[in-house]
């Protein structure tokens, strides 16, 4: 802390997120609901004023998400790109690093995961033996690729005092910019005008196995699972990850103790950069089977911030509150199809999501005054 | 006051190196490479780069007026989007052609915008919202809201073409070579612009409300002793910055022809932009402009560039604003954000 104005400012923002996590798991999940039921509503009234019915909207809503088992497995495929990158927000969230980057891991993390597979797939049988060996090498370039591309925000804000909001924010808009720029030049697919890479080869894919979707796999679903409980262990069963946690909670007690804040914050940066990127992979190995134009991939990585929030940067929490966006836009689909509303309507009511889930003071004080209580909480 | 010397002895500093770097990046282009700089910086282009200077410079004022008094308001882009778009429905159920239905549209958008920046206001201090967490929402909720209404309005996301405000053009003094196209030939909300920035450069350094500003942001127990209360302070800037960046919004509808709601929305990061200025710029009005302008003058270079036949791909040279921002926020990066930002702040009683 050589000059203090700086040090005490960058203190502040690192105590941001802090705020956020500091209420019972109860609490939490009251406001989670409260944050979601709030915003589904607003959502409805502005359906109303633009004359449509709500009725019908609340139902596609749920058809969309549940309805038939072909809905279901989208719902499904779609949850665990969320359930992924918004585990990655969390274990920055919860390190108190405000890493707003995970699109541009995301993005970064699935062309590296394709490219190695595409340079790759010649040097190896075919078959299945071939078919596993390539989504080994495509899924570790994948963390590979993601976790240097977060350690780049990581480095600066550690060493060069660069806030992490601002640069991880450009470094969304660079790698779209830049991966959009090599799919068309230098990676692009020969004798096309679609923006897209080759496509992996046949033996690269999971088997849908219960759903009969080629886009959807189980096995893919039960990785992501996987995944979810590993990160938890590491957040809470080994030093690294409490040396996480405590510089998140409390910089100078983690200081104290004889963490390096500088590397614990790049470490951070990196662990949930790479878990983006195996997001990416999934995306790109169960789902697209290429790399395509990536101002056309949905935002994952933004609207992995509300759901990492609705769980209070819990990586379990994360499942249902993963669920949930994997739900809202799989009916997004539907409605798109069936109904007349248009779909940028459910973009919106994600976004109230995640104003609301900012101010959760306003739930607490609602509910103080319609008698519910509180606090004794 | 140390501080606030402090801020203002560094005023320019930022903004001036680049300004600097740029000229001579410049200069060794001409002079090594033969570049024909006298056909890039042409009056048509300085004149281009400083109309979309104008709405990257208004949310940049708005944005460091309200983080000046310890509220980062991050939903610029956000405020941005709803600016534009309020501007386009205004002009178009005002249904005056010509320049007056455009100002119309622009009075309307200010004020919606500013209604929804007071709800923006009352969550971020009296309900205490994680300032940066709320911020993406209000940019997400434009982003999804904003080409809703459009479809609802024109059946797609894009609006009709839109009348402009044009050019205000002073007889006599447009005719002096190169200087009258750019400054007496210039559409009237860059003059708007101007007159903006210095008035809230001065307000800020030069009257007392500047000073409970700065004061908010810097050390609010003092001013809430001197009597003044911190919060309303705090309520003032954060619905100026949203009414800046509706403006802002606003203005690059009347400069392009008509509103679009695809992908990114016409705002296409801009208010993004309108934040990096302002720390570029030290949170100094004059340095966010100066900052704004590079901006522009990197947006409108593309084109300049292929007219001379140097092809450069417009992805790529697209990026060039974003890598000048990081290595600014790396090379520059100890800004020196007020020391209260982000922390709500209650009264003692």
């Amino acid at each position: 802390m050589s000059s203090t104005g700086d040090g005490d400012a960058q203190s502040v923002l690192d105590r941001l997120p802090e705020r956020l996590v500091d209420a019972t798991v109860l609490e939490r999940l009251g406001i989670a609901v409260a944050s979601t039921t709030a915003a589904i509503l607003v959502g409805l009234v502005i359906v109303a004023a633009s004359g449509y019915s709500p009725l019908l909207f609340l139902n596609n809503l749920i058809v969309g998400a549940f309805g038939s088992e072909r809905v279901l497995a989208r719902t499904l495929r779609l949850s665990t790109f969320f359930v992924l990158t918004g585990v990655a927000v969390a274990i920055a969230f919860r390190a108190g690093v405000f890493n707003i980057g995970v699109q541009g891991q995301f993005i970064v993390g699935g062309l590296s995961c394709t490219m190695s597979i595409l340079w790759t797939a010649p040097f190896l049988p075919g078959g299945t033996v071939g078919g596993v060996a390539l989504m080994l090498i495509g899924t570790i370039s994948a963390a590979v690729g993601g976790g240097l591309y977060a350690a780049i925000p990581g480095v600066l804000k550690a060493y060069a005092d660069a806030n992490e909001i601002i640069t991880t924010i450009m470094l969304n808009f660079i790698a779209i910019g830049a991966v959009s720029w090599l799919i068309t030049n230098p990676f692009g697919r020969e004798g096309t005008t679609v923006v897209q890479t080759e496509s992996l080869p046949e033996n690269v894919r999971l088997p849908p196995l219960v759903f009969g979707d080629a886009n959807f796999s189980v096995i893919g679903l039960g990785l992501t699972l996987a995944l979810v409980v590993a990160v938890a262990a590491v957040m809470t069963r080994t030093s690294f990850g409490y040396d996480m946690v405590t510089s998140g909670y409390q910089a100078s007690a983690a200081v104290y103790s004889g963490v390096d804040a500088k590397r614990t914050i790049v470490a951070t940066m990196t662990f949930s950069g790479a878990v983006a990127g195996l997001a990416s992979a999934l995306y790109v190995i169960m789902f697209q089977g290429r790399f395509v134009e990536p101002a056309s991939i949905h935002t994952y990585g933004y609207d992995a911030i509300a759901v990492s929030l609705l769980a209070a940067n819990n990586p379990l929490g994360v499942i249902p509150a993963g669920l949930l966006f994997g739900g809202l836009n799989s009916s997004s689909s539907y409605i798109q199809i069936y109904s007349d509303v248009p779909v940028q309507l459910i973009d919106g009511i994600v976004g109230l999501v995640i104003l609301l889930v900012a101010a959760p003071e306003l739930f607490r004080m609602a509910a103080k005054r319609a008698g519910v209580g509180g606090e004794d909480r | 006051m140390s501080v606030v010397d402090d801020v203002r002895s560094r005023r320019f500093g930022t903004a001036g190196l680049v300004a600097v770097a740029a000229v001579v990046v410049a200069a060794i282009a001409t002079v090594a490479f033969g570049v024909p700089l006298a056909r890039i910086v042409t009056p048509g282009y300085v004149a281009r780069s400083i109309q979309l200077a104008a709405p990257i410079t208004l949310a940049a004022v708005g944005g460091l007026y309200a983080e000046k008094s310890g509220v980062f308001n991050i939903g610029l882009e956000g405020f941005m989007i709803f600016g534009a778009f309020f501007a386009a429905a205004g002009t178009y159920f005002v249904g005056v052609d010509g320049a007056v239905g455009a100002w119309a549209g622009i009075a309307i958008s200010v004020v919606l915008t500013t209604v929804l920046t007071v709800l923006f206001a009352v969550l971020l201090i009296r309900y205490k919202a994680n300032q940066i967490v709320a911020g993406l929402g209000v940019w997400f909720v434009g982003l999804g809201l904003a080409p809703f209404t459009a479809s609802i309005i024109w059946g797609s996301r894009n609006s009709p073409r839109m009348p402009g405000v044009g050019r205000l053009t002073i007889p006599g003094l447009s005719e002096i070579p190169y200087l009258g196209r750019i400054v007496f030939d210039q559409s009237p909300l860059v003059w708007l612009t101007a007159i903006i920035v210095l008035a809230s450069w001065a307000v800020l350094y030069r009257t007392k409300y500047g000073y409970w500003i700065q004061a908010a942001g810097e050390n609010p127990e003092a001013l809430d002793t001197a009597g003044i209360d911190v919060n309303r302070v705090r309520y003032a800037a954060v619905i100026f910055s949203g009414a800046m960046a509706g403006l802002g919004g606003a203005v690059l509808l009347a400069h392009s022809s008509s509103f679009i709601g695809t992908g990114q929305t016409m705002v296409d990061n801009r208010g993004w932009l309108g934040i990096v200025a302002y720390l570029f710029g030290n949170y100094n009005p004059l340095g966010a402009a100066a900052a704004a302008l590079l901006f522009g003058g990197v947006d409108m270079l593309q084109g300049q560039l292929q007219t001379i036949n140097i092809d450069v791909s417009p992805k790529l040279l697209g990026l060039l604003p974003y890598v000048v921002v990081i290595v600014v926020l790396t090379g520059w990066g100890k800004t020196r954000v007020p020391s209260s930002v982000g922390e709500p702040y209650e009264s003692e009683e």
